[in-house]
């Protein structure tokens, strides 16, 4: 009969941030573990998590393992009887290793020849014997993004039990009963106040609240309903979308009493709100007030502490202005709210009194006599201070505004600019809100009364952080600042990656602490979306940008080659998180990235989506051209184009031969001019009119002629094809597998 | 209740549940670490629970005494359980009911927060406790100490007594708190904390190369010596004078003295001393290979 199975590994708190992960983590990793033992269940397992739990339930699982059934070869038959038939030493051996005669054998062909062989079938043990072993197992394999050591270890020879924090109990239950499973505690620790860790079949509620009996004890539990209906009546929701929308209707119902809403600034909030969930196991929310004179702060800062520091939602009015108001999840069901409210009151007033000396302290200096003191604020130990740092992005700024950009009137702002973009980080309201980078100096840089082409491009030069088309910044709120912040914001990106390689730091598998993948990320955004954002048309290849980044660091010819092949993967990221086929990505990209502008590929995959040449028809004649580059790509390997090409026509006699020339030769000018204006789409449509003329030479022509001078022309024909279609685009890419 | 109240309810308390009471460490220190009975008491394998309070200087924390919640010199309390016990999380809850803080009636989480202390090779894994969003204790299960693993664990817990103590008087400025017996805070220590202000920004009636050089000298020489007392196998003394090359940096640090790159070669050259005094204790230790450590260990 199937029975239920039910683990909590009951923790001290697990860090918020952890417990999505772990909570997909334990489910997985537990199927994975009852699969590997050939216990079967008749759904995956379901998992759940607290601050204090980790908890997985298999509604059914089988009562024993399935049994094993293998077949176990043995000596050649050629080898196991004598010429009179009579088993060898080797056959009756074998038969004996498994207790039964050598009659009893089976025999099984391999291609090697048959052998004599003996099937296994193994009955299955009860599950109940096995599932220690699966509990060990599960506990081994979550993984967590920084463990410790807690003096436990488990008694499978592998050491020490690192976990994401101390377990304190276990709830290890199959249909009803506690399946025996123990952490042990090492000698040094282990004594009076350290004791190992048994299963057992006991629960624990709230720290703090409970309906009756003591809060916290201990109780005692049979199933997974019973568990999750006991955990509730002492202030426990197990199921992290339920906590999720008692902390929503909360929010709604608090907000509206305070006559607002729960503030719009969607993506910071959305993002306190997918942390707190996971924070509480009760929650509740409270309401309070902060001193109206504090309004006078930038919105930016009173946000920023309130989100980020005490995690307290701002409320805003129908209009979207702050109010002087703030609502605050907490993991409580409390008797009087309002001594919870009130300290936490007092606790923002001070931050956000504290914000507002700063404020008032640092708008007494310019920004301009804080770039000495960053000489004293580090930025890499191989790179120097944020001083150097600020000098580089300042040239670098400079050189895009005017000479990639061609706009030299703006190339003062953009220096100045780059020169102050990090001047902020000797303020005391980054020290104090580091998040506010940029952000603030931008703010400074405005009150000073700079021109908006230099504060704002300081104020947005963090971003874009995301890859999507409509990421902040946009065209509007840049104004006047567009082609200053594109500079700035690219040159201290640029600077950034381009250093760190230079240092030896380069982001490999899931290490990126330095975050470089989010900055060439945003190098190729902005890039790719240069006309929406600064109104330029400019396709400007990423070489370009990264040599001149790397002026100011030695031996760029070293480590040039991981640096773009790092870039071009960002490139590939972005156009695929657009939903661009990867094979037509590849098609694009594959001159290397040197010679690629993210502009110019993503013009180019826009322009092949609207000629629907991917997936939708393959007789699509510009379909029917990629079909043929690769049997063109196949045959030109290592032909070199001909200069004269042209010249060689006179020996080309077919009449197929002479279409496809002429058809070239009437076409390639126009393909050139429409590509090198951008124009992709009528490019591709010169391509694809050349697709009669290839598919007729190809029925018709053999390239690969007896006579050596008419195959070298007519390799030449085909590899002028070629290359005058690679230079826009690989479109042979596009072709999918097995396709005709 | 009073500053004092609050550092006599938490010593009776932690001395019921079998700390040794110790007294501070008579050094400028940065943190309740610093001091011996925690740094070396939690190397090596022999259980030990102590508590003390210990001031604490933070020269670029040092405010004037003008700003209501930040300190030159705070004070911590501090308690170190070896090995760290089971129950250790509702023991520090039951201290701090004893303190007047009733649980039910406030919103008390343990919030991710790991420690780490690059000059003194040592990090920990924990929480910050949060009461009602107040930052109140810091909560570590040390992992490592002068580079070394550590075995057994140590639990480290840090009160922030002048924050707990405002949250009990309800005060808003640190200098309007209760001392004891009707004595604020600011009549204690409001003069000290101008003048050590004063001096951790370098105003001080002296040109700002000579004050750094006299800094840069200080460290060298006591750097220099406790390199001797090592070599002399003096442990004890060896790390009270790396302690102070550990105060005289923040000084420089905080008056503006060294340049970045500076800066990281003195917070090395402190931890690579702090790691080799930790070996030294470790080596030194009877403790080390089970038995009972003597009091000179």
């Amino acid at each position: 009969m199937d029975r239920e199975l039910l683990i909590e590994i009951g923790c001290e708190e697990i860090p918020a941030s952890w417990l999505p992960g772990l909570t997909t983590q334990v489910a997985q990793r537990l199927d994975a573990r009852l699969a590997d033992v050939r216990l079967t269940s008749e759904s995956p397992a379901e998992s759940y998590s607290t601050p204090r739990r980790l908890t997985a339930r298999v509604a059914k699982l089988a009562e024993r393992q399935t049994d094993l059934e293998d077949v176990v070869t043995g000596p050649p038959v050629l080898a196991a009887f004598t010429g009179s038939g009579e088993p060898t030493p080797a056959a009756v051996g074998f038969a004996k290793k498994y207790g039964v005669d050598v009659g009893a054998l089976e025999r099984h062909d391999t291609p090697k020849g048959t052998y004599l062989a003996y099937r296994v079938r193994q009955r299955g043990k009860a599950t109940v014997d096995v599932l220690a072993d699966v509990m060990g197992g599960l506990l081994r394999d979550l993984t967590f993004p920084k463990a410790m050591r807690w003096d436990a270890y488990l008694e499978d020879g592998r050491g020490d039990l690192l976990f994401a924090r101390p377990i304190r109990w276990l709830v290890l239950m199959y249909g009803g009963r506690v399946v025996p499973f123990v952490i042990r505690r090492t000698e040094l620790a282990q004594g009076p106040t350290v004791q190992d860790v048994r299963s057992g079949s006991n629960t624990y509620g709230h720290r703090f609240l409970t309906t009756s009996g003591r809060a916290g004890r201990a109780i005692k539990i049979k199933t997974f309903g019973d568990y999750q209906a006991r955990l509730l009546e002492n202030f426990v929701i197990l199921d992290r979308s339920e906590r999720e929308s008692k902390i929503r209707r909360e929010l709604e119902t608090h907000a509206r009493r305070l006559g607002g809403r729960v503030g719009s600034l969607a993506a910071v909030q959305s993002t306190l709100l997918q942390e707190v969930p996971d924070l509480v196991e009760y929650p509740s929310v409270v309401a309070g007030h902060f001193p109206v004179e504090f309004l006078q702060l930038p919105e930016e800062v009173l946000t920023t502490t309130m989100i980020h520091h005490q995690h307290n939602f701002p409320v805003v009015d129908d209009e979207g202005r702050l109010k002087s108001a703030f609502l605050a999840v907490i993991n409580m069901e409390p008797e009087r709210p309002e001594i919870i409210a009130r300290n936490a009151e007092r606790v923002l007033a001070a931050r956000l009194r504290d914000a507002r000396f700063f404020w008032d302290e640092d708008r007494k200096a310019t920004l301009d006599s804080r770039i000495d003191r960053l000489s004293t604020i580090a930025f890499h130990k191989k790179l120097g201070s944020y001083r150097e740092k600020a000098d580089r992005v300042a040239s670098l700024a400079r050189w895009i505004a005017a000479d990639a950009c061609g706009r030299p009137e703006a190339a003062a702002h953009a220096e100045r600019a780059g020169r102050l973009c990090k001047a902020d980080l000797a303020t005391d309201m980054v020290r104090e809100l580091t998040e506010l980078q940029g952000t603030m100096g931008g703010i400074y840089a405005r009150e000073e009364g700079l021109p908006e082409e230099v504060w704002k491009a300081i104020y947005f030069h963090y971003l874009p952080i995301g890859v999507e088309a409509d990421a902040p910044p946009s065209r509007a709120q840049l104004d006047a600042a567009a082609v200053t912040w594109a500079a700035v914001a690219l040159a201290d990106k640029l600077d950034s990656v381009v250093g760190m390689f230079s240092a030896g730091e380069r982001p490999t598998g899931s290490r990126d602490p330095l975050g470089l993948r989010r900055q060439a990320q945003g190098v190729v955004k902005i890039l790719a979306d240069l006309p929406e954002l600064t109104g330029l048309d400019l396709r400007l290849p990423i070489g370009l940008l990264l040599a001149r980044a790397a002026d100011p660091f030695s031996g760029y010819a070293e480590w040039s080659g991981p640096l773009l092949a790092f870039m071009r993967d960002r490139l590939t990221y972005l156009l695929e998180q657009r939903g661009y086929d990867v094979r037509s990505v590849r098609a694009v990209t594959h001159a290397g990235l040197e010679r690629t502008s993210p502009l110019e590929a993503r013009r180019k995959l826009e322009a092949l989506e609207e000629m629907s040449a991917v997936g939708a028809t393959y007789t699509s004649p510009l379909h029917g051209v990629a079909t043929l580059l690769k049997r063109v790509k196949n045959i030109t390997k290592g032909v070199e184009a001909e200069p004269h090409w042209a010249g060689l026509q006179a020996r080309l006699t077919e009449p197929a031969e002479r279409a496809l020339w002429a058809r070239i030769d009437e076409r390639a000018q126009g393909i050139r001019e429409a590509a090198a204006r951008g124009d992709y789409r009528d490019a591709f449509t010169g391509i694809a009119a050349l697709q009669p003329a290839v598919a007729t030479f190809f029925d018709d022509v053999l390239v690969m002629a007896e006579d050596e001078r008419l195959r070298r022309a007519r390799l030449a024909l085909v590899a002028a094809l070629r290359d005058l279609i690679l230079e826009i685009a690989d479109i042979s890419e596009i072709v999918a597998e097995g396709a005709p | 209740m009073t500053l004092q109240d609050l550092i006599l309810k938490l010593s009776a308390f932690w001395a019921s549940h079998g700390c040794l009471l110790q007294q501070p460490l008579d050094l400028e220190v940065g943190a309740g670490t610093s001091h011996p009975e925690t740094l070396f008491r939690v190397l090596g394998p022999k259980p030990w629970s102590v508590g003390y309070v210990q001031p604490s200087r933070r020269p670029d924390d040092g405010r004037f005494g003008q700003n209501p919640n930040r300190l030159f010199k705070h004070h911590q309390y501090q308690v170190i359980l070896k090995p760290s016990p089971d129950e250790v999380q509702q023991t520090y809850l039951e201290s701090l009911e004893a303190c007047g803080i009733n649980p039910r009636q406030h919103d008390i989480r343990f919030e991710e927060d790991n420690w780490e202390s690059p000059t003194l090779g040592a990090w920990g894994i924990g929480w910050q406790v949060m009461l009602d969003g107040l930052e109140i204790t810091q909560f570590t299960y040390f992992q490592q100490v002068g580079g070394i693993d550590l075995a057994p664990i140590s639990c480290e817990i840090t009160y922030g007594l002048e924050r707990i103590a405002m949250f009990l008087q309800r005060v808003d400025n640190v200098f309007d708190l209760e001392w004891g017996g009707g004595v604020k805070y600011a009549e204690v220590r409001l003069q000290e904390e101008i003048d050590q202000s004063k001096y951790a920004f370098g105003q001080v009636d002296m040109p700002a190369d000579e004050f750094a050089a006299l800094h840069r000298e200080l460290f060298d020489r006591n750097y220099g010596f406790s390199e001797r007392l090592l070599a002399s196998g003096l442990i004890w003394p060896a790390l009270e004078h790396c302690l102070k090359c550990s105060h005289l940096f923040n000084i420089l640090d905080s008056s503006g003295s060294i340049g970045v790159t500076e800066r990281t070669a003195y917070i090395l050259r402190v931890r690579q001393l702090a790691v080799r005094i930790a070996r030294a204790y470790v080596e030194a230790s009877p403790g080390s290979d089970g038995q009972d450590a003597g009091p000179h260990a």
